[in-house]
């Protein structure tokens, strides 16, 4: 049966998914440190970066896998090296060259200029280079890794091999940008990539209110012999990062970090398009405006109502045909 | 004298077989060829020298002498002369000239001269020397961005003249209630047809004119304002000719600047009518500073304005003029710098409809001019409140172009836009990323049905055509 030959997949990948956990003192160095110090990188820091890194994805059109895979790479390196903040961007984009070369198909990696210019980095594309190099030698060329992407997609499947029928799948789509939205925070870092899995699946069949496949993820449970006090304890995290990702607060984008380069044309366009207070001083306007007027009475235009009315000005005057008068009520009301 | 200058002039420098290149004027030759006579028509009978008597300086008179012989000036000042031949009557140009300066300095200082006499002397003389028939201009090859204007010949009288009336008005004994019997509708009809002066410095000068009798002629305002109105509406739906828009906009604006609250509606009208059509003008640039500045200075004392002039503006959004769209796009962004966030409700769809189109326009001016919006703080406050409203109309622009652009530097603009869009609201973001690929993804298995549903017909085709001729495919 499909899902028998599902579950031993399973297993056998769970035994070696420890193989590409990110040092676990290393995280917590990281979750330590503040955010003004110099030596090394903070958990806002990572975030941040990794938040950038998806942006990108999302901008090339790279997929989840190739993101998730960063990530990892990136965790996995800065478990194991202390890092100063400011070589953290070349790092960051090491990592998800380095993915993209192993996931996307070859004509579909951008250059590295193009990922550096988009990216607005200051290093240079040879510092790219060696930075990768680094990356991948300390990581022992483990670059094909188990992640908690590599769970779902077999949970997905395990789903699917229900034959019991449903009304509707599991939305893989849904479950790999929530994957994507908790990945953004360093707290899931430490999670066992079978168990965070595990956790976004089971919270979104509560969602679904899928009775039936919440069996079935309980049977996954025990085959892996995973603990039930670890997969509350994850469950409640990633709940609460479902509610952050999805409430209708926005938070306000930090545009100040971005560069806003524009053509020297534009530019002159931009400085010159404001037009500053004029020479001429303000002439108030009072509301006995009209009543001066005796020479209204040369009229010159021809064939037109005299101005002879004081308040004139208002919707009577003889600017504009009649039609146009009706349209002048229209104003008054709603002013 | 002045027919025959024409004459001279038309004996052209370079023989006309180089005129055309490639069936177009060559802009140098036009050039050369304009050595164009300068000044406006004055009849004058010729041949006669003018003879004007030295009168004393007024410093040297005793002051109760003085206002007899200020009329006296006045009166020889209406003399004028022809600067075309500059070879005429020079001594008493020079003394005119200094006449005319020493009426200047008397107007800005002195005290009790003017006399009731003196006020119809005075527009007298400057009716004189200002109001003349204007020369044709070369209205279809001049350009009033790259050409030199004209300059009128008789500046250096001009000049005074200009200069002493705007002293007089200024003057602290004016009394408009003495001047308004002589500065009357007729005399402002005809300073405005002077507006049409190609001398930059004489409509600087008639704008000064202009603005201050508008401020201290109360009866005259409504009838300034109605022929400002027939200028501007015989030049954007007859003429599209005229010099001294510009100039007319900046005094408007200092006018509009003073409306009271609530605004009139014959102004509510004067904005939707006269303002908002004068963009549809090809010289726009000439005046297009002056014109947004009227613009914003209305919505910021009736923000109620700000819907009618949106819409009006992307009613009449240019389709084929990118220089136009980027100059409406700078207009666009003064406005959205004021509006007011209820405002900013009622028209945000279409307005980020049409700047959708002018993100995804392949000028690169007009896109990145488009995508610069998102570097205004205030425009990016307003929108984060309906991001949920903005973000789908501009999601599907915004992607494609990330791809399909043709320029780098609008894409990386374009990553910033997106960057933003993303941090403001993830959950959106993702949304449309997944129903844009889903959608592109169903194009690409329509198109991949449709070219087999093409082979397939190619291979009918094939298969009749053999048939008929009889032969059997193997």
């Amino acid at each position: 049966m499909e899902a028998v030959k599902l579950m031993r997949e399973i297993k056998t990948i769970y035994e070696q998914e420890r193989n590409y956990l990110p040092k676990e003192t290393g995280l917590s160095l990281i979750e330590s440190t503040t955010e003004n110090d110099n030596r090394g990188i903070s958990a806002k820091c990572r975030d941040a970066k990794v938040e950038d890194l998806w942006s990108l994805t999302n901008f090339f059109g790279y997929s989840t896998q190739t993101f998730v895979l960063a990530v990892n790479l990136l965790d996995r390196f800065l478990a194991m090296m202390k890092v100063q903040p400011k070589h953290l961007a070349c790092i960051s984009i090491s990592c998800l060259h380095i993915a993209t070369k192993a996931v996307e198909e070859e004509c579909n990696v951008s250059s590295t200029n193009e990922l550096i210019r988009i990216s607005q980095c200051k290093f240079t594309v040879s510092d790219l280079a060696r930075m990768e190099k680094i990356i991948s030698e300390k990581l022992n060329f483990e670059l094909k890794t188990i992640t908690a992407l590599t769970f779902l997609h077999l949970y997905h499947r395990i789903t699917l091999s229900d034959t019991s029928a449903r009304k509707e799948a599991l939305n893989l789509d849904k479950l790999e940008v929530q994957l994507k939205a908790c990945l953004c925070r360093m707290a899931f870092s430490k999670a066992k990539p079978s168990i965070l899995a595990l956790s976004l699946l089971t919270q979104e069949i509560e969602a679904m209110q899928a009775g039936d496949l919440l069996e079935m993820a309980s049977h996954v449970q025990r085959h892996l012999k995973i603990a039930d006090a670890e997969l509350l304890h994850w469950r409640g995290l990633v709940a609460k990062c479902m509610t952050d990702y999805s409430s209708p607060e926005c938070s306000k984008p930090d545009h100040k970090k971005l560069v806003w380069i524009v053509s020297r044309r534009t530019a002159q366009s931009l400085q010159t398009s404001h037009y500053s207070v004029p020479e001429l001083p303000t002439i108030p306007e009072d509301c006995w405006d009209e009543s001066e007027s005796e020479d209204s009475c040369e009229d010159l235009s021809s064939g037109e109502e005299s101005l002879s009315s004081s308040l004139g000005s208002d919707a009577e005057g003889p600017y504009f045909p009649l039609h146009f008068r009706c349209q002048s009520n229209k104003y008054h009301h709603t002013s | 004298m002045g027919g025959s200058s024409r004459a001279m002039s038309s004996a052209a420098t370079t023989p006309p077989s180089v005129d055309k290149v490639d069936g177009f004027s060559r802009k140098s030759v036009r050039k050369a060829k304009q050595k164009r006579s300068q000044s406006s028509s004055q009849f004058r009978s010729q041949g006669k020298p003018i003879e004007l008597t030295p009168l004393p300086l007024l410093k040297d008179v005793p002051a109760p002498e003085q206002p007899e012989l200020f009329l006296k000036k006045l009166q020889q000042c209406c003399t004028v002369f022809d600067f075309m031949d500059t070879l005429s009557d020079l001594k008493m140009k020079e003394y005119k000239r200094s006449t005319l300066n020493e009426l200047v300095d008397y107007v800005t200082v002195s005290r009790g001269y003017l006399t009731e006499q003196a006020y119809p002397e005075v527009v007298k003389m400057v009716s004189y020397n200002i109001f003349r028939t204007l020369p044709p201009s070369d209205s279809n090859e001049f350009d009033p961005e790259e050409d030199e204007p004209t300059l009128e010949a008789s500046w250096p009288h001009l000049q005074l003249v200009y200069e002493f009336f705007i002293r007089f008005l200024e003057s602290q004994e004016f009394q408009p209630s003495i001047a308004k019997k002589y500065i009357d509708q007729k005399f402002v009809l005809q300073l405005l047809e002077l507006f049409d002066s190609e001398d930059p410095r004489e409509r600087d000068y008639l704008k000064t004119v202009l603005h201050r009798i508008y401020g201290k002629f109360l009866g005259l305002r409504a009838f300034i304002r109605k022929q400002i109105n027939n200028i501007f509406l015989r030049f954007v739906y007859e003429t599209e000719h005229f010099n001294g828009v510009a100039e007319l906009l900046e005094i408007l604006g200092s006018i509009i600047n003073g409306f009271a609250l609530p605004l009139k509606a014959e102004h509510k009208q004067f904005l939707v009518k006269v303002l908002i059509p004068l963009h549809t003008v090809r010289s726009l640039s000439l005046f297009h500073a002056q014109l947004a500045y009227c613009i914003v200075q209305f919505l910021e004392k009736d923000p109620a304005l700000t819907e009618p002039v949106i819409r009006g503006l992307l009613k009449f959004w240019p389709k084929t003029c990118s220089q136009k769209e980027v100059m409406y796009l700078g207009e666009l962004e003064e406005i959205l710098d004021v509006i007011e966030p209820t405002q900013f409700v009622k028209i945000q769809e279409p307005l980020f409809r049409q700047i959708s189109r002018c993100v995804s326009s392949p000028h690169f001016q007009v896109a990145e001019r488009a995508l610069y919006y998102w570097n205004n703080e205030y425009i990016m406050s307003l929108i984060e409140e309906n991001s949920s409203v903005i973000l789908p109309i501009m999601f599907a622009s915004l992607y494609r172009i990330s791809k399909e652009h043709w320029n780098p530097a609008i894409v990386a603009l374009v990553y910033n836009v997106l960057k933003a869009f993303m941090e403001m609201n993830s959950t959106l973001f993702d949304e449309l990323t997944a129903t844009y690929k889903s959608d592109r993804q169903r194009e690409k298995k329509k198109e991949k049905e449709r070219e087999e549903l093409w082979k397939k017909l190619e291979d009918l085709e094939l298969k009749r055509g053999l048939r008929s001729d009889g032969i059997i495919p193997t």
